[in-house]
Parts: C-alpha cells; structure tokens; sequence
C-alpha cells in the first residue's frame, strides 16, 4: 500500500494503537513484522514468498559466513548469497532487457531470433530490499558487524514497513540494535513524525503528484517537436515532480517510524541547493550514495590506485548507479552523465589544488561520508546561490534521460530545449506554466535557505502557532489535492 | 524539538484543519452543491468488476457519454430486474473496452453497445486513451486499491469539496481562466452540474444547471467548437472495413462464450444531429455494422416511443426524459424478446 491512500491511514491507525498497547516486547516486534507483511502484500500477495526467501536465505547464510573459518567454505556462501539476491533482482527486473539485447545483437549478427516476449512482472522495491540484504551478507562476509542474533529482528530489519519499497536503504547496525530493546515513541518524538508524515505527504500529493506531475507527462509524452519554453517547463516540472515524489516518500518514511519510536537515516538534504555534484550526491538518495560508495566504489579501488583509476571506478559506479534505477539504457546514460559531470568536477577541483591550497574537508557540509569524490570545497558562499544554480540546471539535463523512454525522445527534447523553434505549436497552458514557475522557484529558494539544516531544527526555533498554521495549511492542501493512492515513482525502481 | 508541549500543538493543528474544512464544505453546500462521484479508474475498475455476475442476473452496458446520461439505472433495475453495469466512457470509443471484454475468456453476459459514430468509428488513438487508462488500473488494481476505494465510496457521496473536477487544488486553479497562448488546446471546459455522476456511474444533469441557459448554451458552444475543429473526414472505404471487422471479431469472441451483444443509438438533436446525418448516414454505418456483426440495434429513430426526445445541449437526454427513454427500450426489448435473442 501506499502511505498516500485511505488504506494506509487506516492501517497506520491501527499500527499506532497496537504498539502502544501494553504488550510484551516480542509481541510487538512480531505484530510489527506481521503488519509489514500485510503492507507489502497488499500490492501482490504472492511477492510475500520472495520477501520471505530473500530474508531466510540472508539470514542462515549470514551467520554462516560469520563463523565460517574455511575460506573457501566462505566464498562458496558469499556466492551463493549473491546468486539468490542478485539473481532475483536480474530475473525480474532485468530479465526482458537482458532478452531484449540479446535478441538485438543475435539479429545484428544475422541470428533470425525472436523469443516470446516475457511477462515479468516487477515485485514493488524489490532493489531496495535486495540492497538491504545484500549489505548485510557483504558485511557478515568481511566480519564488519556481529550477525543479528534472532530471525524475528533479522525479519523486521529487512522487512519495516517504513522502509521496505523506497528505502531508505537501511544498514544493519542502524536499524537491528533498535530492535534489541522495547520502543515507544515519546510525546516529543510522535509530533515530529507526524510533522515529517505530514511534510512527505504534502510534498508528494501537492507538489509532485497535483502541480507537477500533469505538466512533466505531458511534455515527456508529447510526440512532436516542441517550443523551448514548453520543454524547458516539463524538464523543470519533472525535476521537482522526482524530488517531491521520492524526497516525500523518505520524508514520510522517516515520520512514520519515529511515530513508532524508530529512527531511520536521512535520505535527502536539499538536493537543489547542492554546489557541485559530488555535493549533489551527498544530498541526493544519501543512502544509495553511501551503499554505492561503501559496497561497489572503494572495493573496485575507490581513489586510492591512482587518478585514472579513480576516474574508471567513478564511471563504472554512476553506470552502475543508474540501471539499478531502471532496465533501459537512458538510465545509464544518466548514470553516465552523472559520472562525467563528476570526472570534469574532479579535474576542476585537481586544477585549482595545484593553484591554490585546497581547504580541509572539516570545512565541508555534513553527511560528508555519503560522497564518492572529494567535494567544492573552493565554493565561495557568495556566488554559491549561481554555482546551485548552475549545478541544478545540469542536473536538469540528466533528468532528460531519465524520464524520456527512448533515446530518441531525450535528443528531441534536448532539441527542443536548446534550440526549440518558436514557430512550434504551444502546448502548455499558462495556468501550468505559473504552477511550475512558482513550485519550483520556491523550490530553490527553500532549498537554499536549508542547506545548513533541518525541517525539525527550523520548527524548533519558531512559535508553535507558527508551527501549527503551517502543518495546518499542508494538511488541508493535501485534502485539497485529491491526489490520493498514486504510486510512488520509485517503486518501480 | 518543536515544542515542549506536543500534544497542545497536535490538538491545535487538528482544530484549525477541521475548522477550514467544515468552513469550506458548507460553503460550498451554501452555494447549493450537492456531493457526487469522480468518474475515476477506480469506479470504473469497481463496475468492470461485476461483469462476471450470470447473463440472467446482469446487462453490461457500454459507449460514449450519451449512454451514460439516457439510460436510467434505477428504471432498468425495476422493470427488467437484471442489475445494469455501466461501463461507458465519456469522450471515448467503446471499441476498447469491447475488445476488452471480448478478450476475457470469462465474460459471457449480455452487452449493449451505444454508438455515437463519430467516436465509434474513429481511428484516432485519442479515443481510446481514457478506456485504457481504466483498463488498465482495472488489470493491476491491487488489495490496497480496492481496500481503498471502499473507503473512498463512504466519503465521497457526503463531501461536495471531494469533487475533483471543480474543487480540488487543480480543479480550483484551472478555473482561474488565465488566458492562453494562441493555439494552446486548454481541454473541455464543461459546466458545473452538467455531469453530476451517481454511484452507478450514471450521470445526470442537475436541476440548476437544467434551469441555467447560459450553462447549456456553454455546452451548446463546445459541441460547436468541437465540430469547427480541423479534422480528418468520417472514416470510409477499407479504413471503415477494417474498423467493421474488428468489432464482428469481438462480437464472434462473446457470442462463442453464449454472450449477446445488442447495439445502441442514443438520441441526439438540433445541429448536433443533423451533422451527425451528414457525417455518418445511417445506412453506411449503423445499417452496415449491424449487416456485418449479424447483431440487432435500436435506433432510436426507427421507433416512435424514442424518436421525438430534445436533448438540452443536443447531445444528451435530461433526467425525466432518461427514465422515458429506458422505459421506451426497454418495452422494445420484451416486445421483441430482443436482449435474449439478439445474436440468434
């Protein structure tokens, strides 16, 4: 289900009731797994069976890995771990693009191939949750952190409803010790997740589903060639629909398990406000950055096997990056992209060093560990608003190839931003352009402004009947917008 | 921390939200509104739903707008005792959701199919967007959905501020009219009370906007705009044939179940009409489609019980008249025994 839909209210309802009912701890945590279960069944029941495989295989095999002392026993467990996870998420998630590009280069050679098309049918966050599980085996395998002792809280870890479609993408030591001992969330701790419960779905049902979301399909969707303003318009109007969209789901997500008195890691920091990329993936989806960096980029070599070979591992991270964000080749252009924008920010950054002292990284923004490559940190705060500025209308051009289906579609668009004809007919209407013009002006401005700290933080430090005005104004724009029970774009991710 | 006394903050929020849309609703009851249905996927998943109920206990009805306007659900449900299931789709072909139905191997009811010829056999793909839009969420509904909808169908009928075409954020905002760059197609700008939409997914006209000429003069005005329009002309030749004989497919596909399918045509008048004749000939349509698919029909001015009915806006039947007209198709019916024999 959906944290946007009657159902979930409902549900959320209940869950509250029952976790602050007196019930011994063990009862809790096991209604707390049940009601996962029921919260990702009630998309496709028969997925539950994966979710359960994924977790009983993780587990057994984890704590095997963990008190293995044959290395060679080790490795087999390791593969065997990576086989199931890894299996499953190509199986379902790339199986046709996998066939379909096989098929392509067959018929390239000359092959007259054509195999019935597969109806695969993706199981909802089955990325987030393999990444979840497969964070846990890697680090059972290198003995980082102890194997979680029960099922029961290995179970949960993996299948927290808060977190399980669209992340955040949680680590073990971050969320399991949470499970060891009784949780209720206090007076203090049910208003600020509520607060943030109410802020996610604001910014998913108001920003990005009722005011964006019409103008960004309509451009990305549009068959012909189209003028620049209306490009520009559903460019920028997908660019805050995908942040909205996914910002509020985490936003929520977070809200939802500190009503429950659990603390999940942040996801977002005012992507927009980012100077620079490698700030930008500091800011961005931080718990994907940080697995990619910690699991894929520093055991490929990081930056530590010379600059050429740091420049390979970034590429081979953002390609990487970008089709765990969809089965199609415009996400790893936009991985691709990303990882060129990072490639020419590193020389810049390696350029200036040897003119000028670099500052120390103690200078640098926080969730510094969530960052790939070293960040701006010549940035000057004086221009900084131009440099977010700039970074942010690149940022806008990956998002091109990742919206448009076909490469086709993003070199038109692309056309048509930079070179649109004036004499194209109109599509938008005014009314949709204002809507844009405004979400994503404050947008900026809003990131800006909060780019040294948080919605809590700000809360904290101005009148509660400040406080309330606002949360009442999102909550009645959300009953407003009567944009319940649409699904989250990264689901299908 | 936001506060050193949450609770107070909670209960402050709650009392100005509840507030504003209490103010909002009777303000909205005060301008004499009334609460009805979004004409959404859901409700149309929730109906395409209950096809599947026995041929003897249900007729499955679909086609464009007038349908969902002329025929009187309650009527139909009394004097035929069969429940009606409406399926019809505003501003849509029902060629869609016939081979919808055709393709499931499982529906194997009685279905009648109203024609409006210039949606019926269009070619364009735009006629069928919203059709597959419907049957498509209707394919993937998940529990949650449909837990959802049930929900949903408790509040909607008792909060006139859930009606999303004039009352919701966009709803609100598109009515702003701010002017448009030339050129630029805004979309169809239908009056409030013109398509007030029951549970059953009837629609009705509501009683003001029956007593307000400038509203149906409105309506008048787009059917207008729509016929000035730059478009192809009525389909014909093999483009026509070939339209025929996916519809006799689909006809073949329910008939070889033990389905019938009967088809429709709605009452229309003034210019509307007469376009209409002009465009699409009776005998090069309605005549041939009936001649290929081997199906019976009832056109409505081929009886004198339903031929002498003025639409208000030209195109659609007004309440009173819709309850007439079902009668009138219904007593054709059970004269001619024509639901049950209607393929054979």
């Amino acid at each position: 289900m959906v944290f946007n839909s009657y159902t979930f209210i409902a549900f959320f309802i209940i869950m509250l009731i029952l976790h602050n009912l007196p019930f011994p701890w063990k009862v809790k945590k096991v209604n707390l797994l049940l009601a996962s279960y029921i919260f990702y069944a009630a998309w496709n029941p028969p997925f539950i069976l994966l979710l359960w495989l994924s977790t009983v295989i993780d587990f057994f095999v984890g704590r095997a890995l963990y008190t293995q002392p044959n290395k060679n026993k080790r490795h087999l467990l390791l593969v065997v771990s990576l086989i199931g996870n890894l299996g499953m998420l190509c199986f379902f998630k790339y199986g046709t693009f996998l066939l379909d590009n096989f098929v392509l280069i067959c018929n390239a050679l000359g092959f007259d191939y054509h195999p019935a098309h597969p109806n695969i049918i993706l199981p909802a966050g089955i990325s987030f949750y393999t990444f979840t599980t497969l964070c846990y085996t890697v680090d059972m395998y290198k003995r980082k952190s102890e194997p979680v002792k029960s099922l029961l809280d290995f179970s949960l870890f993996v299948t927290f409803f808060p977190h399980l479609v669209a992340g955040p993408i949680v680590r073990p030591p971050q969320l399991v010790p949470q499970f060891e001992t009784p949780r209720k969330a206090s007076k203090q701790q049910l208003t600020n997740g509520l607060l943030l419960l109410t802020l996610g779905l604001f910014m998913k049902v108001v920003l990005a589903d009722s005011l964006l979301s019409a103008t960004a399909d309509a451009v990305f969707g549009f068959p012909g060639k189209l003028g620049a303003l209306d490009a520009w318009t559903g460019v920028l109007a997908f660019s805050g629909q995908i942040f909205f969209d996914f910002a509020g789901y985490s936003t929520a997500a977070i809200g939802v398990a500190l009503c429950l008195g659990f603390v999940l890691p942040q996801n977002f920091l005012y992507p927009y406000a980012a100077i620079g990329f490698s700030d930008f993936w500091r800011r961005w989806h931080i718990t994907l950055s940080s697995w990619l960096r910690d699991y894929l980029y520093i055991p490929l070599g990081g930056n530590r096997q010379g600059n050429f070979k740091t420049y390979i591992n970034i590429m081979i991270t953002m390609l990487i990056g970008g089709l765990w964000h969809g089965a199609n080749w415009t996400f790893v252009a936009w991985g691709g992209l990303h990882g060129l924008y990072l490639w020419a920010e590193r020389a810049l950054n390696y350029h200036k060093s040897s003119t000028t002292p670099l500052m120390g990284n103690s200078s640098e923004p926080m969730i510094s560990t969530a960052s790939i490559v070293p960040g701006l940190s010549s940035a000057k705060m004086n221009n900084g608003f131009l440099k977010a500025l700039l970074t942010f209308l690149l940022v806008c051009i990956t998002w091109v190839f990742f919206r448009s289906t076909t490469f086709g579609g993003a070199w038109q668009l692309l056309g048509d931003m930079f070179g649109g004809q004036a004499g194209n007919p109109p599509l938008l209407t005014t009314i949709a352009i204002i809507k844009v013009a405004v979400v994503i002006t404050l947008m900026l401005i809003f990131h800006w402004l909060m780019r040294g700290t948080t919605v809590l933080k700000v809360a904290g430090r101005i009148p509660s009947w400040s406080v309330a005005l606002i949360w009442s104004a999102m909550l009645i724009l959300i009953i407003l917008s009567q944009e319940s029970s649409k699904s989250f774009i990264y689901f299908q991710f | 921390m936001i506060t050193t006394r949450p609770l107070k903050l909670i209960v402050l929020t709650l009392v100005l939200v509840t507030g504003a849309a209490v103010c909002w609703e009777l303000f909205l009851r005060g301008k004499g509104l009334k609460p009805d249905f979004d004409d959404s996927p859901e409700l149309w998943a929730d109906k395409r739903a209950r096809v599947y109920e026995p041929a003897d206990k249900t007729t499955v009805f679909i086609g464009s707008s007038r349908i969902k306007y002329d025929l009187d659900v309650d009527t139909w449900q009394n004097l035929m005792g069969t429940n009606a299931i409406q399926l019809a789709m505003v501003g849509s072909s029902p060629r869609t959701i016939f081979s919808d139905l055709a393709n499931d191997p499982n529906f194997k009811g009685n279905l009648i199919v109203d024609v409006t010829e210039i949606l019926f056999f269009s070619p364009a793909p735009q006629v069928s967007i919203t059709p597959n839009e419907a049957i498509s969420y209707y394919h993937k509904r998940t529990p949650a959905q449909k837990a959802s909808f049930g929900l949903d169908k408790m509040l909607e009928p008792r909060l006139v501020m859930l009606d999303k075409d004039f009352y919701s954020l966009n709803g609100l905002l598109d009515h702003l009219y701010v002017p448009n760059r030339d050129g630029v197609y805004a979309g169809l700008d239908f009056p409030i009370g013109f398509h007030s939409t029951l549970f059953s997914r009837q629609n009705k006209m509501t009683d003001s906007f029956l007593a307000d000429t400038a509203r149906i003069n409105k309506v008048r005005g787009i059917w207008g705009s729509l016929a000035r329009l730059k478009s192809d002309p009525p389909v014909s030749g093999k483009a026509l044939d070939a339209i025929l004989f996916s519809v006799k497919h689909d006809v073949d596909q329910i008939r070889a179940r033990g389905g019938s399918v009967l088809f429709l045509r709605t009452p229309s008048s003034g210019p509307f009409l007469m376009g209409e004749k002009m465009g699409y000939p009776k005998e090069k349509y309605w005549d041939k489609l009936l001649a290929t698919t081997h199906c019976k029909g009832i056109y409505f001015g081929d009886h004198a019980s339903l031929s002498n009915f003025q639409c208000p806006e030209f195109s659609h039947l007004n309440p009173h008249d819709a309850v007439l007209y079902t009668k009138g198709i219904i007593d054709i019916l059970k004269k001619e025994n024509r639901l049950a024999t209607a393929i054979h």
